[in-house]
């Protein structure tokens, strides 16, 4: 793939923010996302019905204005990306049938994408250098994953979560702490002040070196507040807060740096919503520095779901020659490499 | 005037093309699960067997629901794609005007029936007039008893068309004005005769105009447990 071509609109709609981007080879050319936290908010996580319903408000409109900031128009693409999958059906399908048509009207080859092959990818668009081999940690709210990016288009995935995905346990502990959602930002924001040692939460599956379970969280959030709320020594939420978050970033850090350590590799990448967190980006550098690996992290707008990142991909499957058949359906349950 | 019709509301997909009402070329499947597969290899098919480019489309109609709501979305995300690619108008109809349209011969007063799931179906009451039919009220959900008790309180003959079958056993037992008949699904050829009419009055909508109609709030199930665990840290 030379860096500028070929140029490929790429579409995302698997989770709950409908993102379209445009990209020329590795240059970002532009981004649209209409997220719909908002939307979600009250009811205090992604409503799938939801989320699908408003894909299908505003995929028109969000494409039109993803071409617009590009300065393009639709004949000069030289090819239409979607996610096939992994996702909730109902937002898949939005996306895909849109890029499925507009690709066979435009007569322009079409490419369905892994959504975490997006995600890997994704550090190419803000950085050059990142190139396989490579360990990647991917975390977000639907996915915890160490992947070995051996080469492009061949990855391993070395581990990930037997339960919870990392951003659903920072939801789900920010919500019992009365902190609001999305819960990885708030708890963010609350460890800010807080003392990271104040409580010893549990660190999951220490025997399983690329593994993660982050279910047992909650749990013991709930009995340590209930403890110790009845003996009269909550510590300040802040404390909860930044111990709570110290506990999730620790394992991701350490399981990242064993599979980095185990591999040999000298680039580390991140991808997901997760990334945005402080904490975590610093513990991530902190670590690589100390090893000598270049550590290579998206802008948090490439971190999370985004079009641009499917985009990419899509662009370097069709400069491999790969193209997807029209008449294929979305796979909710897409395993990478499939 | 070129027209390209798009139909997937309920477990049969279809796509038809025409020149006005006038049908040339029509791709049908019955498969709950298959529309975005079928869709797009049923345009081409359709488009090979007329000759036709998509840029020759002047409009796109599409049924908008009431149905299944991934199809109806995968109908109407197909259509926004040609439309969007093309800059051919976009008309939404719906599944119960299509069945209604396709029903009207005879004096009989037309109920379509669409399945909602959940023991629940999608009505509405059409009248025939010479050319079609009329719509006489906005369409509901009702349950079956629901539904039996609205024909029950008419007292004109009444022809059931659309998805009956989905009715439990017995749901008409006894309504002596009853009929039921065919068809059974909505389909594309009746879509382009219905809008080629539409469009032939200048009566199309803004692209924007043209949204699902899913007659069904969003089925939100909140952890109300987890939310009043919220408490807990206040009152601690
Ligand atoms: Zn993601």
């Amino acid at each position: 793939m030379s860096d500028e071509s070929p140029v490929v609109l790429g579409i995302e709609t698997s989770c709950d923010e409908t993102g379209i981007g445009v990209v020329a080879g590795s240059k970002l050319l532009s981004n649209v996302l209409a997220s719909q936290v908002d939307q979600h908010a009250r009811f205090g996580g992604v409503v799938p019905e939801v989320a699908a319903r408003a894909h299908v408000e505003a995929i028109r409109y969000l494409t039109h204005r993803a071409l617009a900031q590009a300065g393009l128009h639709q004949s000069d693409l030289d090819g239409v990306a979607a996610t096939r999958g992994p996702g909730l059906v109902g937002a898949l399908v939005v996306g895909y049938a849109f890029a499925k048509s507009l690709a066979w009207a435009l007569d322009k080859p079409f490419v369905g994408v892994n959504h975490l092959e997006g995600h890997l990818l994704a550090p190419m668009l803000s950085n050059a250098g990142f190139e396989p081999p490579a360990v990647v940690l991917l975390a977000s709210g639907g996915h915890t994953v160490v992947i070995h990016m051996k080469a492009w288009g061949e990855y391993e995935s070395l581990g990930a979560t037997i339960d919870d995905a990392a951003g659903e346990a920072l939801d789900k502990t920010a919500r019992f702490l009365g902190l609001g959602y999305p819960g990885g930002p708030a708890i963010d924001r609350e460890a800010e002040s807080g003392d990271p040692a104040a409580v010893a939460f549990p660190r999951a599956l220490a025997d399983r070196p690329y593994d993660f379970s982050f279910s047992g969280l909650k749990t013991s959030l709930i009995t340590y507040v209930r403890e110790h709320r009845d003996a009269g020594t909550l510590p300040a939420i802040s404390d909860v807060a930044a111990s709570l978050q110290e506990a999730v970033v620790d394992v991701l850090v350490e399981k990242t740096f064993n599979a980095v350590d185990a591999m040999g590799v000298k680039v580390v990448g991140g991808g997901g919503g997760v990334m945005a967190n402080r904490r975590l980006r610093q513990r991530l550098e902190e670590e690589s520095s100390a090893r000598g690996v270049k550590l290579f992290i998206p802008d948090t707008e490439l971190c999370t779901d985004n079009g641009a990142m499917i985009a990419m991909a899509g662009a370097q499957r069709l400069t491999r020659g790969e193209t997807t058949d029209l008449g294929s359906d979305v796979s909710v349950s897409l395993r990478l490499g499939a | 005037m070129k027209i390209l019709a798009i139909e997937t509301a309920t477990p049969a997909s279809s796509v038809a093309l025409g020149v006005d009402d006038e049908l040339l070329a029509m791709s049908f499947q019955v498969d709950r699960r298959g529309h975005v597969g079928f869709l797009v290899p049923a345009m081409e098919f359709c488009f090979k067997q007329t000759g036709w480019k998509p840029a020759d489309i002047d409009a796109v109609v599409v049924d908008v629901g009431p149905g299944l709501f991934t199809g109806i979305r995968a109908g109407l995300a197909t259509a926004q794609g040609v439309a969007a690619a093309t800059g051919a108008q976009l008309v939404g109809l719906t599944s119960l005007d299509a069945l209604a349209f396709r029903a009207a011969t005879g004096h009989r007063m037309i109920w379509p029936v669409v399945d909602m799931r959940r023991e629940e179906v999608a009505v509405a009451a059409y009248r025939p007039v010479p050319g079609g039919v009329m719509k006489e009220g906005a369409p509901e959900v009702v349950s079956p008893a629901g539904f039996a008790g609205l024909l029950d309180a008419t007292d004109s003959d009444i022809l059931v068309v659309g998805d009956h079958q989905a009715l439990p056993d017995g749901t008409l037992r006894g309504l002596h004005r009853v009929r039921t008949g065919r068809p059974r699904w909505p389909s594309a050829d009746v879509l382009l005769e219905l809008a080629a009419g539409r469009l032939a009055r200048g009566e199309p909508a803004a692209p924007d105009e043209v949204r699902p109609l899913y007659l069904r709030e969003p089925d939100v199930v909140i952890n109300w447990k987890d939310f009043r665990e919220e408490a807990a840290w206040k009152q601690g």
